[in-house]
């Protein structure tokens, strides 16, 4: 989701905290050890005081308003604060989903292939709707959600298995899907082409399952895009400021600010949710985030930030002189440097392993912050994901002696540089077991630090083994759309690529990214083109298990499968920081990283 | 006079669309990023590229694109709609004018205001402590850059996080209202970007009239005037510096021109709504029809200063004529 944005944030994240972390974490020389040392990293969920109004300091704009449409994290903040989907997260429990809309868990087939989804009666929308939530809105929220008007950034990838979803999801007009039934209004039923109803019962938290008024939002959804974005009709405990007879949104200025209100017609009864503030507002434009921080801890009211965490100098103050006003939250994804196995010399893997041996990932997790940032990666599944304890916590994959030493294995790497030269001679490899190899590897990493530094670091790092690197640094957003993403682009080695959850399941994390049947020739995110079909059968499998322990145990293996093929360096599990006021009770929702506006409080 | 401006008026219309052609060939041939990758996030299937694309309009080849958007933008006015999020471009560009306005012609009043003083005094006192005081002030304020310039004085005096907090500081700017229904709040929290934004132009302004004002108290005229036994100040306000001036309002013209197309730097530190951080945000993400958007209005303040300062300039100088 949003995580594309981590994805797209992956630079503009925790800018310095590099050197930062240099003066104050003392963990940096181990393995992956715990987080932090003395720093608060999940969230404590107080009672607050209700009344009062705070300020939320963002650099950028939502990506949108639209519920079929927004995938970015910062939208994912406001979204879940505004709207109700089926299910959502606790602040302090980011694995186990509860009810929102639904009234109890999802009812799955016992041949997998259907889920049932009971809604809680008596949910109204805000003005000008004003009438209760019925079960056919979500029916329409995922109709629309598949067309070309609402081109959603994930309908297709994990609900293309409803029955009767387009064959091309988001290329024609808003059409029933049969799959979708509705027999009353507190009843929907999702029947399934494959018997994949885990893995869409876990995704019935994401924003697609907003309802959506039909009668309301189709004149909107009649133009291409859509302009129900300016008219969103809200289900939250609070909502953007409207026209309450028009309902066209005039507290959202893109750019500027978000003036978020109470929603007259939410009943607390029905919600977990406190809502202790009477009104949030975002202000936008705070390019400079150092000053915008700095704001938020001298001043009253304030919080920031909207990019994964304040710039290093700033948080190393707060770390010193205001640590109560800072919180940690881990990020759950992967932050990997990324080998094409197209393209030579990575189609060998003992020269992939070599790399990974040598890779010191204790230096490259410093470039972003050190231990106080994230755990050194050593697989994809993070840490408190399902899976993660099945595959072996922070040490998975540790049995594969490349991924062992998070400083580097010279004697290792030589090793593997020999077996790659006895694998194939005509490799330029010499005795010591360094490339001798003219040719320089197209490596693109991003011009914004901390991800260029990250970037350095690998080079300078890779160079000792004799490769050359032909090495360019790009705009972030360049960096995906124009090169890594894009295979014909045929780059060598991508160092900034991360990967982030989009709802607690495992397959989330290892299906996009590592399935060979998910390669595509544009937008592609299987950065290594990985196309192993032992592992894509093994996913395929997997899909198909209960949420539970053998289908945790099934993705573990499966991560570790990929290990073995060793496409990539996992790096940093990392986490995201907010600050806040002395007088504001700043709570982190786990689920999307982000500060949670429904249970942040003034004290 | 009036085919004059009439001439320069149609003109206007052929460089905008000069302008607007340059601007498209630039970001269709040469984007920053892909537009509909970056909306499209990072599960992008064929499928939903190819709607986006649609949808934007991108799978059409480029001139039947540009023509498209010509006919908006000529019978309709319509700059389009943003690619990031389907709001109208016209409506974000006239949402902002207003903030990039007042910073602007609030700014150049400032500059005005102490750049044509301290040039005459300097002109006048030449070769003094105070010539020295103010020349030396001005080449500072000059390499000074404006972000470094606009985060020490926040960080000296902005409310909030100043050690002397004097003024109102960043994100000050109301969001809704402008300097003038809402002068309460718009003024307080324009003060110190106004001095920021004015300080460079200040000093240029300032040598600039140093400069063109030693020169004209130099000419025959000038001795003639004293003497016919003027006295010193008609003849110095008189006669010189309504002659130095003519070159200054020459560059004023530009200089609020561009100012008008957006400050990117003080809209930045300062965190006003302006059309500069609209511009920039939009070029970031390759949003086409914003980035047009706001190329346009630029150039549109540029050539219509120029034209205005045309027509002053008959006033000022007696010997132009049109």
């Amino acid at each position: 989701m949003r995580r594309s944005v981590r994805w797209t944030l992956c630079a503009s994240v925790v800018t310095a905290l590099a050197m930062f972390l240099a003066a104050c974490g003392g963990n940096d020389n181990g393995g992956g050890g715990g987080g932090g040392g003395t720093v608060t990293t999940q969230t404590k969920v107080q009672e607050g005081k209700k009344g009062g109004s705070l300020t939320f300091l963002a650099a950028g704009d939502v990506d949108w308003m639209d519920p079929g449409q927004t995938y970015y994290t910062f939208g994912y903040q406001v979204a879940y604060a505004v709207n109700r989907t089926l299910y959502s997260f606790k602040p302090d429990d980011s694995i186990k989903p509860v009810p929102d809309l639904a009234e109890g868990e999802p009812e799955i087939s016992a041949d997998n292939k259907t889920v049932t989804v009971h809604l809680k009666k008596g949910i109204k929308y805000a003005p000008p709707v004003n009438r209760e939530v019925k079960a056919a809105d979500i029916k329409y929220a995922f109709e629309r959600s598949f067309s070309k008007e609402v081109p959603s950034g994930y309908a297709g990838t994990y609900f293309g298995t409803i029955v009767g979803t387009p064959d091309k999801p988001n290329s024609g007009d808003i059409k029933p899907i049969s799959g979708i039934e509705t027999p009353d209004d507190s009843t929907i039923v999702f029947k399934l082409k494959d018997a994949t109803a885990p893995l869409i019962s876990q995704a019935l938290v994401m924003p697609i399952t907003t309802p959506v008024p039909q009668e309301y939002a189709e004149k909107y959804d009649k133009s291409t895009p859509s302009k129900y974005n300016q008219y969103v009709a809200f289900t939250g405990p609070y909502m953007v400021k409207n026209d309450p007879t028009t309902g066209k949104l005039t507290g959202w200025q893109p750019g500027k600010q978000i003036q978020m209100v109470r929603n007259p017609n939410w009943d607390a009864k029905t919600d977990y949710r406190p809502a202790y503030l009477d009104s949030v507002t975002i202000e936008e434009g705070n390019d400079d985030l150092t000053t915008a921080a700095r704001r938020a801890l001298n001043g009253s009211g304030l919080a920031c930030c909207d990019s994964g965490a304040p710039p290093a100098p700033v948080l190393k103050q707060a770390l010193q002189r205001n640590k109560d006003q800072v919180v940690f939250v881990p990020s759950g994804g992967t932050r990997y440097i990324a080998f094409n196995m197209t393209v030579k010399p990575f189609d060998n893997i003992n020269i992939r392993k070599a790399i990974i041996a040598f890779s010191d990932r204790n230096a490259l997790r410093l470039t972003r912050g050190g231990a106080v940032l994230g755990d050194i990666a050593t697989g994809w599944i993070p840490p408190d994901f399902p899976g993660f304890k099945e595959g072996g916590g922070l040490k998975q994959n540790t049995d594969l002696d490349y991924l062992k030493n998070p400083n580097g294995d010279p004697a290792l790497a030589k090793k593997y540089m020999l077996a790659a030269k006895k694998d194939d001679p005509s490799l330029p490899i010499d005795a010591n077991g360094k490339w001798t190899g003219g040719e320089k590897i197209l490596t693109v990493a991003t011009n914004a630090d901390p991800g260029k530094k990250t970037a350095e670091v690998f080079q300078g790092q890779i160079e000792q083994l004799g490769f050359k690197l032909n090495f360019r640094v790009v705009p972030q957003d360049s960096l995906y759309t124009k090169f890594c993403s894009e295979p014909e682009a045929k780059v060598a080695i991508c160092p900034n690529v991360g990967w982030f959850k989009d709802f607690v399941d495992p397959q989330s994390m290892l299906d996009a990214t590592f399935n060979g049947k998910n390669i595509l020739q544009h937008g592609n995110v299987n950065w290594p083109q990985l196309n192993v079909p032992a592992i894509n059968d093994a996913m395929k499998q997997a899909s198909t298990l209960a949420v539970g322990t053998e289908r945790n145990t099934a993705w573990a293996k499966i991560n570790h499968m990929i290990a073995e093929q060793a496409p990539a360096i996992p790096w940093i599990w990392d986490k995201s920081a907010t600050v806040a006021s002395k007088n504001v009770q700043l709570v982190v929702n786990g689920y999307d990283t982000a500060m949670d506006l429904n249970f942040s409080s003034l004290k | 006079m009036a085919a004059f401006i009439i001439r320069r008026l149609l003109w206007m219309v052929v460089l905008l669309l000069v302008i607007s052609f340059l601007t498209y060939i630039i970001f269709y041939t040469l984007p920053a990023a892909d537009p509909v990758a970056l909306r499209a996030g990072r599960l992008a299937t064929p499928e939903l590229r190819a709607s986006i694309e649609h949808t934007l309009g991108l799978d059409k080849p480029w001139y039947i694109q540009y023509l498209k958007y010509l006919d908006r933008l000529v019978l309709h006015f319509d700059f389009g709609y943003s690619y990031q999020n389907s709001i109208s471009v016209k409506s974000q560009i006239f949402d902002r004018l207003p903030a990039t306005g007042a910073l602007a012609v609030g700014g150049a009043l400032v500059w005005l205001l102490v750049g044509i003083p301290v040039g005459i005094i300097s002109a006048i006192k030449r070769g003094t402590w105070m010539d020295r005081l103010a020349m030396g002030g001005a080449l500072v304020a000059i390499s000074a850059p404006v972000y470094w310039l606009g985060l020490v004085s926040l960080y000296l005096f902005s409310k909030g996080l100043g050690k002397i907090p004097l003024f109102e500081g960043q994100g000050a700017y109301p969001n809704t209202g402008t300097i003038v229904s809402d002068p309460g709040h718009v003024i307080p929290a324009l003060i110190l970007p106004w001095c920021v934004l004015a300080a460079s132009f200040a000093a240029v302004y300032a040598r600039f009239l140093r400069g063109n004002l030693l020169e004209t108290m130099s000419e025959d005229y000038i001795r003639t005037a004293r003497a016919k036994g003027l006295r010193e100040r008609a003849v110095v306000f008189k006669h010189g510096v309504r002659s130095a001036i003519t070159p200054i309002v020459t560059i004023l013209g530009l200089d609020l021109g561009i100012l008008l197309g957006g400050a990117i730097l003080t809209e930045t530190v300062f965190n006003i709504p302006g059309i500069g951080r609209l511009a920039y945000d939009a070029i970031q993400k390759s949003d086409l029809p914003t980035v047009q958007g706001t190329v346009l209005m630029g150039a549109f303040f540029i050539i219509l200063l120029n034209l205005v300062v045309d027509v002053i300039y008959a006033f000022l100088d007696p010997r132009v004529r049109y």
